[in-house]
């Protein structure tokens, strides 16, 4: 009878959240494909996809979210290995700083960039190509906790210690230990990190708004004011687009379990 | 003529020290291990040497050179670690050629070392392997090996065999000493395992504390043990507080019974110890020996030997003697006379 009760329970909450979770994006789904009247079809998709404004905010916020991704990489990984390697002590205060960007609100954020870096010296907001540097450093920062947390799994994964020690004795220098060993193993982990923060960057609206930048996310809210199908066409495609993310990140992570298990033999 | 050199050797961690005043002189092709319990000291004494610590003071030479500040990478020093640390995303092959392909070699270099080191721990056919689908035996075999491709000037062996289970520790054993032994390069193995230490090395240096407690074979390790920890740590002992009775001859008595020690030093009035092997002690009576009685305590059987645990004049005393079938077994409480020979027991 526990066991009855145990099962049910167990399928209910999972089957609420799911309800809870899809049909407002099925409810989204089929009015995007509504905009003929009376028929269903892929007018609103379609549209869309034929606006050169999409098109340059969707190439802009993929440009920034490759640049942010790669700049990311670079400074997360040398420096959360080098905190494992000579300061673990340093660990608490760096799990801190990692969620700073849950804790500030994003708003707030901007305005502190925005005071701190349009005066003088900086005037990073006086050219375009000087406020999509002070824009990838925005979004560096708030992609920072799924970066951060990403490589913090992967190292805790691989015993970096040992593999560097192994590495030193065997003649390599700090680079050669650096891409030969620790990047190929923290593959999965970059690669999870990568995707989510690709994602983040794609979807983004304050940053992009407050400094004026063509991002995707400014133009999904302009959009949304002016036009009705349009913007449930395009939450769909943005729900793909992180979606296909997931899956992807699903797909490599299932590679790395293989190997985890082949490793507990 | 010393090959590999520590004098004075000290290693302090925020105030506290780890390794004290550490002096070892240790010729080339030599087996030394460092025994002793955790904490010791043995493992950050090897990881000076590999260059992953620095010392505090001291000094630590190779051939006369200075090794003491130099780099890992640049100290051409094989390393063997107890979790393998092999690289997970390189192949066998390629985790022994890795040394040779960072030093610059060519593949037509790399290729004929990696097929000799396969061919030396018996894994020809693993090279395209990956480490997480080998045992962990064979993992070991390839770490040894991987450490071995660069031709080290020393050998490190960090508690190589504490990860794997009992057979496969012996087995691997015989497989390090005889590599050892084939290409006669210098060794440093760390070990808490006495059996291991006692069973490979050339040397042993037992430490505690951060201290050197002696430093010999394996026979003076275990048959003269210089203190107390040694005589206590390597092996089983029997130590018996005794009253000193003729200080000039070395007769000290036990409660009532009188014991003529074999070894012993100045007596100077301290309280002293005496020290004798279980297995020197036999059952019976013999004239011109050490002969004790007492009550038969505990017995253990241990496969091979039985040991038998007597109390004599409340102190308790084991003796091993070797198992067989028409072995008569004494009974717990039975009156029982051991004896064992002047020369076989020392004050400590």
């Amino acid at each position: 009878m526990k066991t009855k009760r145990f099962h049910f329970w167990a399928l209910f909450w999972p089957l609420l959240a799911m309800l809870y979770f899809f049909l407002p994006m099925y409810g989204t789904l089929d009015f995007s494909l509504r905009m003929k009247k009376g028929v269903i079809s892929l007018l609103a998709y379609q549209t869309v996809l034929a606006d050169p404004q999409f098109l340059e905010s969707f190439r802009y916020s993929a440009i920034m979210g490759v640049i942010t991704v790669t700049i990311s990489v670079l400074l997360f990984v040398p420096t959360v290995y080098w905190v494992y390697l000579r300061l673990p002590q340093a660990r608490p205060v760096m799990e801190i700083i990692s969620i700073l960007p849950f804790i500030i609100p994003v708003i707030v954020y901007v305005f502190g960039l925005i005071r701190t870096f349009s005066g003088p010296p900086f005037q990073l907001t006086l050219t375009a190509f000087k406020t999509d540097i002070l824009i990838t450093a925005g979004y560096i920062i708030l992609s920072m906790p799924f970066m951060f947390r990403a490589i913090d799994v992967g190292m805790r994964a691989i015993d970096v210690r040992s593999l560097t020690e192994a590495g030193q004795s065997l003649g390599a220098n700090w680079v050669q230990i650096l891409f030969n060993i620790i990047f190929p193993n923290l593959r999965i982990a970059i690669l999870s990190g990568a995707l989510i923060c690709f994602a983040t960057v794609i979807g983004e609206l304050i940053l992009g708004d407050f400094l004026v930048r063509p991002a995707l996310g400014p133009y999904m809210v302009l959009v949304g004011r002016d036009r009705a199908y349009e913007p449930a066409a395009l939450a769909i495609i943005s729900y793909a687009l992180t979606w296909g993310c997931l899956g992807l990140i699903q797909f490599f992570s299932r590679g790395g379990n293989t190997q985890q298990q082949l490793i507990g033999r | 003529m010393s090959y590999l050199e520590l004098s004075h050797v000290h290693k302090a961690f925020a105030g506290t020290t780890a390794v004290e005043d550490f002096n070892l002189s240790i010729t080339q092709g030599e087996f030394i291990a460092f025994l002793g319990p955790s904490g010791c000291g043995k493992t950050t004494t090897l990881r000076m040497v590999a260059g992953f610590e620095l010392p505090t003071s001291g000094q630590i030479t190779l051939e006369g050179k200075d090794l003491t500040f130099l780099p890992p990478n640049k100290r051409n020093v094989g390393m063997v670690f107890q979790s393998y640390a092999l690289f997970p995303n390189m192949t066998v092959a390629e985790n022994i050629g890795y040394g040779l392909k960072v030093a610059g070699k060519s593949k037509m270099e790399i290729k004929p070392r990696v097929d000799e080191m396969l061919g030396l721990i018996h894994l020809e056919k693993f090279g395209t392997r990956y480490p997480g689908q080998l045992s962990g035996g064979q993992q070991q075999r390839v770490a040894l090996a991987r450490a071995l491709a660069i031709r080290p000037h020393v050998l490190l062996l960090d508690e190589p065999l504490s990860a794997l289970d009992a057979k496969i520790r012996v087995e691997l054993r015989h497989e390090i000493r005889r590599v050892q032994q084939q290409l006669g390069i210098t060794t440093i193995y760390v070990t808490h395992d006495q059996e291991e230490a006692l069973s490979l090395s050339d040397r042993i240096v037992v430490m505690s504390q951060g201290k050197i407690e002696q430093v010999g074979t394996p026979a003076q390790i275990y048959n003269f043990p210089k203190t107390e920890f040694v005589a206590q740590f390597v092996g089983q002992i029997n130590l018996l507080p005794v009253e000193v009775v003729n200080p000039a001859q070395g007769v000290v008595k036990l409660g009532q019974q009188m014991i003529q020690a074999g070894q012993f030093g100045h007596l100077n009035g301290k309280p002293v110890r005496l020290a004798v092997r279980p297995e020197e002690l036999n059952p019976g009576f013999s004239e011109g020996a050490n002969n004790l009685n007492g009550k038969v305590d505990t017995i253990t059987y241990l496969g091979s030997i039985v040991r038998i645990r007597i109390a004599i004049e409340g102190h308790p005393v084991s003796l091993d003697i070797f198992n067989e079938r028409k072995l008569k077994i004494p009974t717990v409480g039975d009156p029982y006379q051991v004896t064992f020979p002047v020369d076989a027991c020392w004050l400590l």
